[in-house]
Order: C-alpha cells, then structure tokens, then sequence
C-alpha cells in the first residue's frame, strides 16, 4: 500500500535524515539548472563524470510506479509505446512479491529477493520497535546495490525519486541524489513534472554513468482515483503526462547525443488494481476474537498483502501460524494465506509469519474498514503484470525484439550491471541479465 | 541381375513392408529429449485387428537425425503381440531438444515407412517462433480426410495438435454427410463399436486413410480425446449413446465400455496415458508438453471426470444461476481443475499458456436465435436438447461454476496471454474469454475484461450447419453467426460451415490462427484454401483480424 507518509518528528522523517546528512558534511548539496533544483553530492566525489572513468555507456532506469502494461497503447502513451516497440519488450514481466513500491524497487537496484535484502513490503511491523513502520531508512536494505558497486568501479550514479520513503531506503547510496522540491504534502511524491526536470538536469549538468527515476504520478494518482475501475479519468491523465516526461527524457538524450550510449530500462514496480467499494477485508477483529490470537497479532497492512506477525511465546509459533491461515483463508475476500516461512516466499523474517493475499477487486484494511480508504491498491498476485522494457541506442540494445523470457524486477540490476561488465555480487544475482 | 530387377526387387520390399505395416507409423507427445514412437505390424493374413490373433513377434525400431538412416542415434526391439492387437509403442530418450528426427520399423525383413518426428525445445529455451496444426472432429463416414492432406502437404510446422474426436462409435447409416448422413465411405466394423475389437477395429479402420498416414507420418501429434472416442456425450459416468444393462438392446456396462475404448486408444495412439507408454497402467490423458519458455500445452481430458451434463435448460443470461452453476457439478473433475490452475501459475516461466480444450470456454449466448434456427445450431454442435436451450450445456457454458474458477484464478493472478484451443463445434471461432460476459465492452483495460481468448479450429469432416440445414448458399449460417456476434460482443469471427484445419502460430509477439477450409468432403480430391485469421498481440488478452496468414 503506496499510503501517504506517517507524520513524524521532523528528525526522524526520511527528508530530515537527507538534510542531516549535509549539515553534517557528509554529502554537499549542488544547485543546478535555471529552476533551483537541488542535489545532493557525496563529499570529494567529482561533480561530473570524469572522461577518464573508463566507459561512455550511460545506463538509465525509468520507473513508471504502478503502471499496468495494458496501459501502454499507442493512444494513450504513444512515447512509452514507441520505446516498446523499438526495443526489447518483455510482456510476460512481473513485479516481485509483495507487490509493493519499495520492496520492488530494491530489488531493481539490487538484483536480490527479499530474504537477502531484508526488504519485504512497505510497512513492516518492527519487533524491536513493536510498532508497525515503513521501511524507509538506508539501513533497512542491508545488501550491497549496483549502484554501490559501480561507485566502487569507479562510475558514477544518480538517483532521482519522487517519493520521500524511497528517497529515505536509497539514502546516500548514489554519488548525486535529487533533494525532491516540491513535494505534494499529503502523498508525499514529487510530481512527475518536477521530477522529470530534476532528472534532465542530473543528466545534463552532473552526467552519471547509472541514473535511477521513479515517476510516482500513475501509482498516486490510481490510489487517488475514488472514480476506481469505472473512469479512471485522473489515472489516465497522469499516464499522459507521465508519458510525456518520459519522452523529454528520451529528446535529451537524443538531443544531448547521449542516446546511442545508452540502454534505457523502463519498468513498473508492480501493477495497479482497484477495489470494490464494500470488498474489504479487516482481518484484526477476527484474530483477537480468537482465544489463542487474541492481543498477540500484530498486522502490516500493505493493501493488498496482510503481513501477521506472531508476538506471542515462540512455543505456540506453529500453532499461531496456523490458526492465523485458518482465520484469514476463511474471510471473503482472502486469496491465499501463506506461512511466510515456504521456501518459495523468499520473503525473510521481516514479513513476519503468516502473508495474507487479498483477491482481485479488494483490499486489506486494518484494523478496521476505515483503516484504508484509497480504493487503488497492489501488493496482491492480480498486481503482478508490469511493462519491462529496454530500450536506447546502445549497440547492446535488441531493436524491435519481444522475448517470451519472465523478466522480473529482480533483474535490473543484473541487467545494468551486465552492461558495464561488471561481475556478480558475492553469493550471486537472484535475478538475470536481460541483454 | 539386372538395374530393373533390382528395382523391381526393391519397390516389391517396400510394398511388402508396407503391407506388414499397413496402418502406418506415428509419433507423438514431443519432449526435449523424448518424443513417442507407434506403428502396427500385421505378422500373419489371421493378425488383423481386434482379431486376437497372430503371434507374438519382435519389431526393431531405429531414430536418426537424417532421412537416409546413414546416422541411427537411438535403436531397439519391442515385443508385441495379440494381447495388446500387434500395436507398437516406444518412448524414445536420450534425444536432443528442438530437433528433427526420423525412424522407422522393421520385422522379418520388412521395413516401415519412415515418419519424422521432432523434439520440444529445451525447458528454459527461447523459441522465435512455434507453429501447430490445429484439428478436431473427423468422422470418415461424412467424406475424405482431405484437411489432413493439407497438413501432410505443409512443412512448416512443429507439430500437429488434436483436440478430439479423433474416431467416431456410429455404424453406416447413423451420422454420415449432411441431412441425410450419406456414408462417403463405411464404417468397420459395419455397426457402433462397443466391444474392444470393435474400437481395435475402428482405429486401425481411420489409421489406413492415406492423408492420416500422411500427416502422422510428418509430424509428432499431441492428442486428447472428446465424447466420441468413447460415445456421443460421454460423462463419467455413462453417454447418451451408451444403453446400459444386457437386455435387448443394451450394451452392458458403461465404465467397462469406456475402459476398453481407453484400453484401444492407449494402444492405437501415440500418447502417453498417465505418463507411460505402457499399455493398461492407467487412462490420466491431461497432462503438458512444454515448448521452451514459448509456450506450455495443456491438453484436458473433459469427458472422463465430468458430471452429467443438465437435462433442463438454461435461463438466459450470460451468466446463469440454475443447474448449470451448481458449483457441485464440474467439467474437469477436482484434480484436473486444481492441475490446470497449476498450469496457469507465472513461476512455470512459461508466455503463452496453451491449453488444449476439447469443448468450447467462450460463453456462447443463443438467445435471440429464430426459433426455427434453434434446432439446426443445436444439431451442429449435436449436443442442446431438443426444447432449445439458449446454451450449449456440453460445454463449459454447462458448467460455469469451474468456469468461473479458471477465469478468478487468471484474474486473481494476473495470468497473461492464455490461449484455449478447442475443437468439437464444427465451427470456426476466435473469441475473447469475458469475465462479465454482459458488461462486456472489449473497450476497457483488458486485464479487468478478459480472462484471455479462444480459438476454435472446425471439424475435419464432421456436419456443420450447411450441412444440416441444406442450406448450399450458407445464407442461413450468415444469419446466425451475425445474430450469434451481436448477442456476445466479445466472439469475433464465427464460421459454421467450412470444415478443414487450422494452423497456429506463437511468437513472443502474438499468437495467430489461420483457418484453412476445404471445397467438399465428398470429393476425394478437395482443394484447399485459406479463409481467414486472427491474432492475440501479447498481453493483449483481445484478438484482432490479420490478413494474411503465417509464411504467406
């Protein structure tokens, strides 16, 4: 669930942790651009890409956040359409579960399921904390990226990410980072405009080898939707616009003779699908109604996934984890309950003990139908189809190719990191190179 | 002795080896590295089928990679006999993926044809491109197997997919061509097979048409099997052409009927049943083949498991309460459903999920049909009672309870680019699968739309409804598919009166289907053309008109 940020003490906010970061001079901020734009640049790193670093390949990483593929259309998104059809499209692509915004999007970066990057879902509940929290802090991933391996080859990176917990969870990790401006206050993203403009004056005036975009309108504005799966009319807009911001990145590219250097990868982080209103599922009163549950059940709603985490003795873990599936697979609206611990979850501890997935059509508030009343939801299997495309002028690029191959988000990073020649990490990828 | 007479010599071998394999040589259910071997020997005058008679004999089996046999890379005996009618059946191993084959028999000197086979490509492969034939419902009484000849005639393809009703039960006189079911040729035996050597019989009765020859010759087939395999509407537990008891008339017990139609199947097909080769060890037909990451087939068995299907008529709506959603009835049985959601499942890395579907998934609506149009349309698919349901109730619309779990389990999933090839209507189709067959716009983002689409490939030789109604203009038909496409707006092509063969082709991009029709069943030598095709881009769950068909 793409929930606005919770407020916090300005200390603690994702935003203020950034800021902390250049008073204490461990990151120094660049103006750039006729538009005040603000970046952040790990202190000593060099402002623009040296000539000397060894390659001119410039990698690029669009995030079209929850975006469906048959959104795509030659109507509608003409300019994401026609890098589609260029390239290499993949339309079997599938976000990862949960599937949700951050998890996916560090899994793009570092090639690896949640068991190893420690990353699951957007809101986990926190043992050590005992309070349910968004997973928003650098230390969170606790895996190496590509892009801290390409900084480590000496290349340089960039990220520019419209919403604060991203911008938190990826912290300081890139040589150049967009300080986001302005912000929409009660999603939490920048709007795509702003980001856009953000990303061309990265790649104009700073020239990172590896550039990671998310573009958060699509996802916002679906969540935002209240016309739901009748209209769509504000959803539609956004992907209109979207698309037009991702074509002035294409024509600066072009214009700037970057293109035929380039691979450009534009994906979703998961789908998008939209509930019915009465079609909601509030698992917590029926797990404290239960004798052994009661009181000792924590819950992460991540709209469409339900995380439940036992806090009870660990003697009666089993016994919990099973009267939790047997509760939550007897709700309407309940597509499946996992015990987390299934080898083929690939989830980790994080995500608790029992994954909830609701069906198509609904979603998961808690503890109560008030709870969530954004009607566009993912985290669930019917939000698993994503557009994956690769596009850009590099020779390495397929042209007008469609792969039957499963690219998932998990693949990105093998993907990039393939491009520069890089080697793999310790343990390997869990995704696959796609080029 | 001279050039001649060693030619002579030569084409008398061969036609000796021919008579000793009179019923040809097929293959069948192709996996990377094993594909299914058959063939027939007739060791002695007395060894004909379903006879029981002829000794036990010994057959050699070669595979090689080229046509001239100069390189064998697999070879073997098996030995056969009376007890399983002198049929021959191999699974050959150790082969490589996504390659051409060819093998051959031998017995006594003589030697078979040869048939060339291929190999699916390997598991994690990435074909380009696959191409099938796409053929159901040959009845040989009703005319000539001219729609295999076309198939035999192509050399693009990788195999050939039947959907079923492979053979028919009836004798001469009972379901032939057109209204007054004319027998073009006769059935043997000369009256419906019920007893095991009458289905012996009957299979090696289709297996010497020269085009069936021909075309399994050519190609590795992927076959299941619909009602007629057994008797018209088969059910799990009886047919409406099964009379069951012993008294006049009657033709004894239904479950031993079906397993001795089983047992002559498993013997006279190039399929394994239940995952072997061996002949009795179980009759479980669904099963897959898989292409790479291309595209997985999934071939159901839809008679074996299903319950009886409804005596009354349906109400008439899209989506009807009553008998026909009681979700107590089903289609696929427990088993085959929950293995058939486990195909659909994304982590099998599979694009195009095939299933082979041998009665249609497309809600079909009939409603607003003349009234005198009600009864032909019912006598072509063979199967609506006689009041005129607006439904088809053999098919999944007879049974939408499963349907409806197939389509949530798509949707819930968001399983992309499912494709269901169907035969058994006599028709040809290209739908797309409706979640809401009343709401229906084909306008609207399709994963909230369709479940995916459906192709239908017409019958061999079976009536349609040209045939039925007499109607030689097809003006009749015109009326109906028009009135059909207007009451259900997401069946996009609807012909009811070609017969012949289809030919499917996927790509990463798109999954394309060309119908391909031919002039008359009576006429031995028929012509063959091509009528149309439809194409499903990828992802798209719609179909869209082509104009030209694949290697056009």
């Amino acid at each position: 669930m793409c929930t606005p940020s919770s407020v916090e003490p300005v200390e603690t906010s994702a935003f203020a942790r950034g800021a902390a970061q250049v008073r204490t001079g461990r990151r120094t901020l660049l103006r750039a651009g006729g538009a005040g734009l603000v970046f952040s640049t790990v202190a000593g790193a060099p402002a623009v890409a040296a000539a000397g670093a060894g390659t001119r390949k410039r990698a690029y990483v669009l995030v079209v956040d929850g975006c469906r593929p048959d959104e795509i259309s030659p109507v509608l998104t003409p300019n994401l359409h026609a890098l589609r059809e260029g390239g290499l499209s993949f339309p079997e692509a599938a976000s990862m579960w949960v599937m949700e915004t951050i998890p996916n999007h560090v899994m793009m970066m570092t090639g690896l399921r949640p068991d190893r990057t420690g990353v699951p879902a957007n809101e986990i509940f926190d043992r050590a904390l005992g309070e349910v929290r968004t997973m928003d802090r650098k230390r969170d991933i606790r895996t190496g990226t590509v892009i801290g391996r390409l900084n480590r080859a000496g290349l340089t990176t960039g990220t520019v990410l419209s919403k604060e917990y991203l911008y938190g969870v990826f912290g300081d990790r890139a040589t150049h980072r967009w300080e986001p401006a302005p912000v929409v206050p009660v999603s939490g993203h920048a709007p795509d405009v702003f980001t856009m403009d953000a990303a061309l004056t990265m790649v104009d005036e700073l020239d990172p080898h590896l550039v990671f975009v998310n573009l958060g309108d699509i996802d916002r504005f679906g969540h935002a939707d209240y016309t739901g799966n009748d209209v769509q009319l504000a959803r539609r807009t956004a992907l209109a616009d979207t698309d037009r911001q991702a074509q002035r990145f294409v024509d600066l590219l072009r214009s700037s003779g970057r293109w035929e250097q380039s691979m450009l990868v534009v994906l979703a982080d998961h789908s998008m699908d939209w509930s019915r209103p009465g079609d909601v599922i509030s698992l917590q009163g029926a797990l404290d109604a239960d004798p052994l549950l009661a009181g000792k059940v924590a819950i992460a709603d991540n709209g469409g996934a339900d995380l439940l985490y036992w806090t009870g003795a660990a003697a009666k873990r089993d016994a919990a984890v099973r009267r939790m599936q047997r509760i939550a697979e007897a709700t309407p609206g309940v597509l499946a309950a996992h015990d987390r611990r299934k080898a083929w979850l690939r989830l980790g501890p994080e995500a608790g003990d029992v994954v909830v997935f609701c069906k198509a059509g609904w979603r998961f508030s808690e503890p109560d139908p008030t709870g969530n009343p954004i009607p566009g939801n993912h985290g669930h299997p019917a939000t698993r189809a994503i557009p994956f495309f690769v596009s850009g002028g590099h020779p390495a690029v397929p042209r007008r190719t469609t792969s039957s191959a499963q690219a998932r988000t998990i693949d990105v990073a093998p993907t990039v990191a393939s491009f520069f020649g890089l080697g793999k990490p310790r343990g390997g990828y869990d995704g696959r190179a796609r080029i | 002795m001279t050039v001649a007479g060693t030619a002579d010599a030569t084409a008398s071998q061969r036609a000796a080896g021919h008579r000793a394999f009179r019923h040809g040589v097929a293959s069948g259910d192709p996996l990377p590295r094993a594909v299914v071997i058959w063939t027939r020997v007739t060791p002695t005058a007395a060894s004909t089928p379903g006879s029981g008679h002829g000794p036990r004999v010994r057959v050699h089996w070669e595979v090689a990679t080229d046509e001239r046999f100069r390189h064998v890379v697999r070879r073997g005996s098996f030995a056969t006999g009376p007890e399983r009618d002198h049929t021959v059946k191999v699974d050959v191993t150790g082969l490589d993926p996504a390659r051409w084959y060819h093998y051959r028999f031998r017995w006594d000197g003589h030697t078979s044809r040869a048939g060339r086979t291929r190999t699916a490509p390997a598991a994690d492969a990435t074909p380009d491109h696959l191409r099938f034939g796409v053929v159901s419902c040959a009845n040989l009484q009703a005319g000539w197997f001219s729609a295999y000849r076309g198939l035999a005639a192509r050399d693009d393809l990788h195999a050939v997919v039947h959907l079923g009703d492979y053979l028919y039960e009836y004798g001469p006189g009972q379901y032939g061509y057109g209204p007054d079911n004319e027998d073009i040729r006769k059935h043997q035996p000369a009256h419906e097979m019920v007893s095991l050597a009458d289905y012996r019989q009957r299979h090696a009765q289709y297996k010497t048409d020269p085009d069936l020859q021909d075309a399994h010759a050519k190609y590795p087939w992927i076959v299941t099997w619909d009602d007629h395999e057994v008797a018209n509407d088969t059910w799990k537990h009886g047919a409406e052409n099964h009379t069951p008891g012993h008294g006049d008339g009657g033709e004894g017990s239904f479950k031993a009927r079906r397993a001795r139609a089983h047992r002559a199947y498993d013997e006279w097909m190039p399929a394994r049943l239940d995952g072997s080769v061996r002949i009795g060890d179980g009759s479980r037909l669904f099963r897959r083949l898989r292409f790479g990451t291309l595209a997985e087939l999934s071939m159901l068995d839809l008679r074996t498991h299903r319950s009886k299907q409804v005596d009354s008529p349906a109400p008439p709506a899209p989506w009807p309460d009553g008998e026909v959603s009681d979700p107590t009835r089903t289609i696929t049985g427990e088993q085959q459903l929950d293995w058939l959601e486990g195909s659909l499942r994304r982590h099998r890395g599979v694009q195009w999920k095939l299933i082979g579907n041998p009665v249609m998934i497309a809600p079909v609506n009939f409603g607003d049909l003349p009234d005198e149009l009600v009864n032909p349309v019912n006598d072509v698919t063979g199967l609506l009672p006689a009041n005129g349901a607006p439904y088809n109730v053999d098919q999944w619309d007879g049974y939408t309870a499963d349907r409806r779990r197939v389509f949530d389990f798509i949707r819930n999933h968001q399983v992309k680019d499912t494709v269901f090839i169907t035969g058994d209507i006599h028709s040809g189709w290209a739908a797309e699968l409706p979640y809401d067959a009343s709401t229906y716009t084909g306008q609207g983002p399709s994963e909230d739309e369709t479940a995916g689409v459906e192709f239908v490939c017409t019958s061999v030789t079976s009536n349609n409804l040209k045939d039925i109604t007499g109607d030689p203009t097809g003006a009749t038909s015109t009326a109906v598919e028009e009135t059909i496409k207007a009451n259900n707006r997401h069946i996009k092509y609807l012909d009811f009166d070609a017969h012949g063969f289809s030919v499917l082709d996927l790509t990463p991009q798109r999954a394309q289907m060309d119908w391909f029709i031919i002039s008359d069943r009576a006429d031995r030598d028929a012509t063959i053309t091509w009528t149309t095709s439809y194409a499903a881009p990828a992802g798209s769950g719609r179909v869209v008109s082509v104009d030209h068909p694949v290697g056009a």
